[in-house]
Formats: structure tokens, C-alpha cells, sequence
């Protein structure tokens, strides 16, 4: 291995010719992005001359689209873990196989989820304050001091763990499991965390009933074990329809085992959590009225809340039905409703409510602004586009990398 | 460690708002935002029905969730008090002290993009002056002083008088009363 494209240099190089060969879905694919990135791009600057005025949030709805699909999205970042778990603690060859698409995935989703807390800053320029040791940093106090630390070390984690593994695969060699390991589990530890704290962000506010519960963080977790694992296992099947590497149908299997038992948790803890507000209802169930029910006549979430309970009641009737959650169809729509179900409740239904009504009593409402979805459309491109460069140059490597280890095990048994 | 507190008297006010114009001109608060706000509610039952007048601002809680909240520390609290103050050029504008306070107390400043609030007016303080809102109130139902002290104004009022204060039950500790 003397050769200089074995080398680190080598690595990245290959890596990016990889990212710039494809076929003509590949690159109207990266076009399509592209374009939506440019025009997000657009709209964020618009934002930046003329501050969150150009949003619908207000004093009142002081968080919005933003940080709804930040919270979903830490959500999903967490859901690798249901790859690395089984893959690592349980030797599951196969999901060992396609554990780092869970990584890309979780480095994809945890870009996205601070890029969705960048835009929701009014001064985006002072960030800086927010990097340890750089800016006035206020932790142990702050949640969010602690939200930048977990996230950001989410991201170093799962990169690291990622580049460690590919890179040993594209010189040929079997990663040292003694060097990675104690990685994996801190990653695992870790992926729970980002969960935790993004959770008590909301719960530690005690003006706000409909988030100051115990269960907000299990809740949190229940739901995004559910649409992460449909996220990656949609994503895992694309990826096997678009090139040959080979993921077996045990993986998908799994995913949507996990997705329906966690399916099943999330929608328990949702009826406990509206027999509690609503057996004996009282003032501190406003929120949760008006997100369900509507409060004095302001209905704007209901029409989201039910679409949400309806899908993930829809997916979770196909999830737990042994044939259906098999079938190559069905299976798949049960993903897509989740995702979008979870995306529904884990953002508009868990950030919006909590400001309506506000602790004074008072009713505004919120619905996004063509900006806030524009930008929005843009960092989701980001993230697709991050995950797909990352996945289309770690790829070959990979496929190649299998393909060897299955040719000297099949010789290693003939001899 | 001072504790300021303001000390308003529901039986006296008439809601005519000077307080409110008061604090826009002192502070120079940018046109469509108040630091400050005169609530207008209705108690008891028809008949029997009577209006209680509120002029409300920021609580300057002794234990302000905005302050811990706050990821950079540009909520803080004013030398060794309990006002709490926004130091503009810390504030990313992350709004996480707004989700914290139980009084949206809190605005964000267009285009500037940094949070804003009352400061029970610490510039006038200094100088040991009251605050605008309380000097400017016509029928004199605001009052201003150190908590600590049992010889103020306030704590002579919190004394003599029936009070209450706005959501306690957050674990604040706020520090505007409101006489009975």
C-alpha cells in the first residue's frame, strides 16, 4: 500500500470523482437541489435584510416552522442509533453491512437541524457567541448552551466514526473494532442525549403547562424511533433501486419492526397524555384544547393534529399487521405516513401550542410564511444534498470493500 | 443583593395608559412595540361585575428563567440586583428567554433582531430616580423601592395592604405587586 492514492489525499479525492459521476436521474437529481437551495438561499437573504418581520412569528409565537422541523430533525439525527445498536452490540452481519448509510444519515439530519436554529436567529452574526470558549458561552445554566455541545459533538461523533471506517475500507483493510468501538458506544449514549436535551429545552419552561411534563422527552424518543427508522429504511431502498450495493430485506425488516413497536409507544403515550389534560380539564390543558379542539373559535392547528393522529393510526394499523408490514407496498406508505405523521406532531403540534394561548392569556396564532417555507425547502436540500454526496462517495468504497471480503471468504472456505 | 420592586395599586389605577407612553418616550421604543402594557380584566359575575386595571412589564423575577435560560448570557442581571437586562450585543436572538418568561415580557426588535424588555428604567435608578412609568402616573398608583428595605415605600405597602402577584406558581419569583 505503498501507492499514493491509498493515502488520506487519495481518499478525498475518490471520494469527490465519485460525487461528480453519475447518470442522468443523478445529476437532475443534484439539480433539482440545487435549484432549491438557490432559491431558499434567496429568501434567507431577504430574511437578513429585513429581519424575522418577513416570518409569521410573532412576540407571542416566538418559535416557529424552524425550530419545528429542528425538533423533528433531531428526531431522526437519534433514530441511527436503531442501526448501530443491533449492528454493534448484537453483530447483526447485515445491518453491520449498511450501518454507516444510518451515520450519513444521522450526519445529514444533524447539519439540517442547526442550520433550521441558525435561520431561527434574529442576529445570526453574533453564532459565535454560542461556540464554547470563543463567545460568552453560558453553560452549565443555558439548555440550548448544552443543545450546541450534544449536537455538534453528534456531528463530530457520527463523521468521525464514518470517515474512520470508510477510510479503512478503501485501503482494504478491516477497521480496528478496538480503536472505533468505545466510539460507537459514547455515539450511542450520545444519540439518546441529543434527544434529552432537545426535550428539556421545552419541559424546563414552567410557563408553558403543555410542555412542562415528564413525558415529553420519553415521548420525544418513542416518536423519533419510529420516523427515523422509516426515514432510513425509504432511504435504504432507494439507495438499492439506484446502485448495487447490497442491502438485504432483513434490514428493512427490522426497521419497520422497530417503527411499529415504537409506533405503538408514541400513540400510548399520547392517550395518556390527552386523558391526563382531558379527564378532568383545566387551565392547563389550553393548549392542548386548542391544538385538538380549538380555543375560542382559533382552529388553525386542529386540521394538522388529526391529519397527523389519522396517518400514524393508518401506519401503525399496517405496521402491526404481520403480512401488511412485510408486503413490498404497503410497507412503504406505512413509512411515508409515519414520517410525515411524526413530522406533523413532532413540529406544529409540539412547538406551536405551547405558545397558544400565551401565559397572559392571550390568542395569536401562526401559520409558516411563504419565507419561512422557502428557506425551510432550502436546508431540507442541504440535507438531502449532503447525504447524497456523502453516500454516492463512501459507496463504492464500500461495495467494493464487501464485494473483496465476500471473494477471500469464499476462496478462505475452498482452501 | 437589592431587591427592586414595584408595587402597583389596582384600586387607583384608571388605565389611562401614561405609563406605557411614559416608557416609549424614556426608552425611545421603536414605533408597534411596548415594554409595557395596561390589562383590562373582569372579575366576579354579572352583576356583581368589577374591572381591575393591571399596568404590567417585565416581573424582574428573583428566579428568572429568562436569565438561565439564555445561552449566552446576554440576559443578565444588573450589578447585584434583581433587574434583569438584555446586553443587545450578546443576544443572538435564539428567543429562548421568550419561551422561558411566564409575562411575555419579551420583544424581538425588527430589523434589528436582538430581544428587548423593560429594565425598570436601571438608567433612572442609578440616579436614584423611579422608574418613568411610576414618576409619570397621574393618580399615583405606581410605586417603586427596595424590597429589603422595611422602611420603603413598597415594603410598607406589602405590608399594610392585600396583594398578589401574576403566576407564582411558575417558580419565578416576581417582583411587580399588584394591590388589592
Amino acid at each position: 500500500m505503498s501507492d499514493s492514492r491509498s493515502g488520506l489525499f487519495g481518499f478525498v479525492l475518490n471520494g469527490l470523482g465519485h460525487m461528480f459521476r453519475g447518470g442522468l436521474l443523478y445529476w437532475a437529481w443534484l439539480a433539482l437541489l440545487l435549484v432549491l437551495i438557490v432559491l431558499g438561499g434567496w429568501h434567507y437573504y431577504l430574511q437578513l435584510r429585513d429581519g424575522l418581520l418577513v416570518t409569521n412569528m410573532s412576540n407571542q409565537v416566538s418559535w416557529g416552522f424552524y425550530i419545528s422541523n429542528f425538533t423533528f430533525l433531531v428526531g431522526v439525527a437519534a433514530a441511527a442509533v436503531m442501526l448501530v445498536v443491533p449492528a454493534y452490540i448484537f453483530n447483526r452481519k447485515d445491518i453491520k453491512d449498511v450501518v454507516l448509510m444510518g451515520d450519513t444519515m444521522a450526519i445529514g439530519a444533524v447539519a439540517m437541524a442547526i442550520l433550521f436554529v441558525v435561520v431561527d436567529l434574529g442576529r445570526p452574526d453574533r453564532f459565535w457567541h454560542l461556540i464554547p470558549f470563543i463567545g460568552r458561552f453560558n453553560f452549565p445554566e443555558s439548555m440550548l448552551a448544552w443543545d450546541v455541545i450534544v449536537l455538534n459533538g453528534y456531528l463530530l461523533l457520527n463523521f468521525g466514526i464514518s470517515f474512520y471506517i470508510v477510510y479503512n475500507h478503501y485501503q482494504g483493510k478491516e477497521p480496528n473494532a478496538s480503536r472505533y468501538f468505545p466510539w460507537v458506544l459514547l455515539a450511542i449514549f450520545w444519540a439518546i442525549s441529543i434527544h434529552t436535551v432537545t426535550a428539556f429545552l421545552y419541559s424546563a419552561n414552567s410557563a408553558r403547562p403543555y410542555w412542562h411534563n415528564a413525558l415529553l422527552a420519553p415521548r420525544f424518543i418513542a416518536s423519533a424511533f419510529a420516523s427515523g427508522p422509516a426515514l432510513m429504511a425509504i432511504g435504504l431502498q432507494i439507495i438499492r433501486r439506484v446502485s448495487d450495493y447490497p442491502i438485504r430485506q432483513s434490514v428493512i425488516d427490522h426497521l419497520a419492526l422497530v417503527a411499529a413497536i415504537a409506533l405503538q409507544v408514541t400513540l400510548f403515550f399520547v392517550l395518556a397524555e390527552l386523558f391526563t389534560d382531558f379527564y378532568n380539564e383545566g387551565e392547563h390543558a389550553a393548549s392542548a384544547r386548542y391544538l385538538f379542539f380549538g380555543l375560542d373559535g382559533h382552529t388553525a392547528l386542529t386540521p394538522w393534529i388529526w391529519t397527523a393522529v389519522l396517518l400514524l393510526a393508518v401506519a401503525l394499523l399496517i405496521l402491526m399487521i404481520h403480512p401488511l408490514r412485510t408486503h413490498p407496498v404497503y410497507m412503504n406508505i406505512a413509512f411515508v405516513l409515519t414520517v410525515v405523521g411524526v413530522w406533523i406532531e413532532k413540529g406544529m403540534g409540539l412547538v406551536i401550542p405551547a405558545f397558544v394561548p400565551t401565559p397572559i392569556g392571550e390568542i395569536y396564532e401562526y401559520a409558516p410564511s411563504a419565507t419561512e417555507i422557502m428557506v425551510s425547502l432550502g436546508i431540507w436540500a442541504i440535507g438531502l444534498l449532503l447525504f447524497t454526496l456523502l453516500a454516492k462517495a463512501a459507496l463504492p468504497v464500500q461495495c467494493s470493500f464487501l464485494r473483496e471480503k465476500a471473494h477471500r471468504e469464499v476462496t478462505h472456505d475452498d482452501a | 443583593m437589592t431587591t427592586y420592586a414595584m408595587v402597583i395599586d389596582t384600586r387607583t389605577c384608571i388605565g389611562c395608559g401614561d405609563c406605557v407612553v411614559a416608557c416609549k418616550n424614556e426608552n425611545k421604543v421603536p414605533a408597534g412595540l411596548n415594554r409595557d402594557w395596561v390589562v383590562e380584566a373582569t372579575r366576579g359575575e354579572y352583576p356583581n361585575l368589577e374591572t381591575e386595571f393591571r399596568s404590567e412589564r417585565c416581573n424582574h423575577c428573583g428566579h428568572a428563567t429568562c436569565v438561565t435560560n439564555c445561552p449566552t448570557g446576554a440576559s443578565h442581571y444588573w450589578k447585584d440586583t434583581n433587574i434583569v437586562l438584555v446586553a443587545a450585543e450578546k443576544c443572538t436572538g435564539c428567543k429562548a428567554c421568550i419561551a422561558a418568561c411566564p409575562y411575555d415580557a419579551r420583544l424581538i426588535m425588527h430589523p434589528e433582531g436582538y430581544v428587548d424588555k423593560c429594565t425598570f428604567c436601571h438608567h433612572r435608578v442609578d440616579r436614584g430616580l423611579d422608574p418613568a412609568c411610576v414618576s409619570t402616573c397621574p393618580t399615583r398608583c405606581m410605586h417603586f423601592g427596595i424590597l429589603d428595605d422595611r422602611d420603603s415605600i413598597v415594603s410598607r405597602l406589602l405590608r399594610e395592604r392585600r396583594y398578589k402577584t401574576l403566576m407564582p406558581e411558575t417558580g419565578n419569583d416576581p417582583h411587580v405587586y399588584y394591590l388589592l
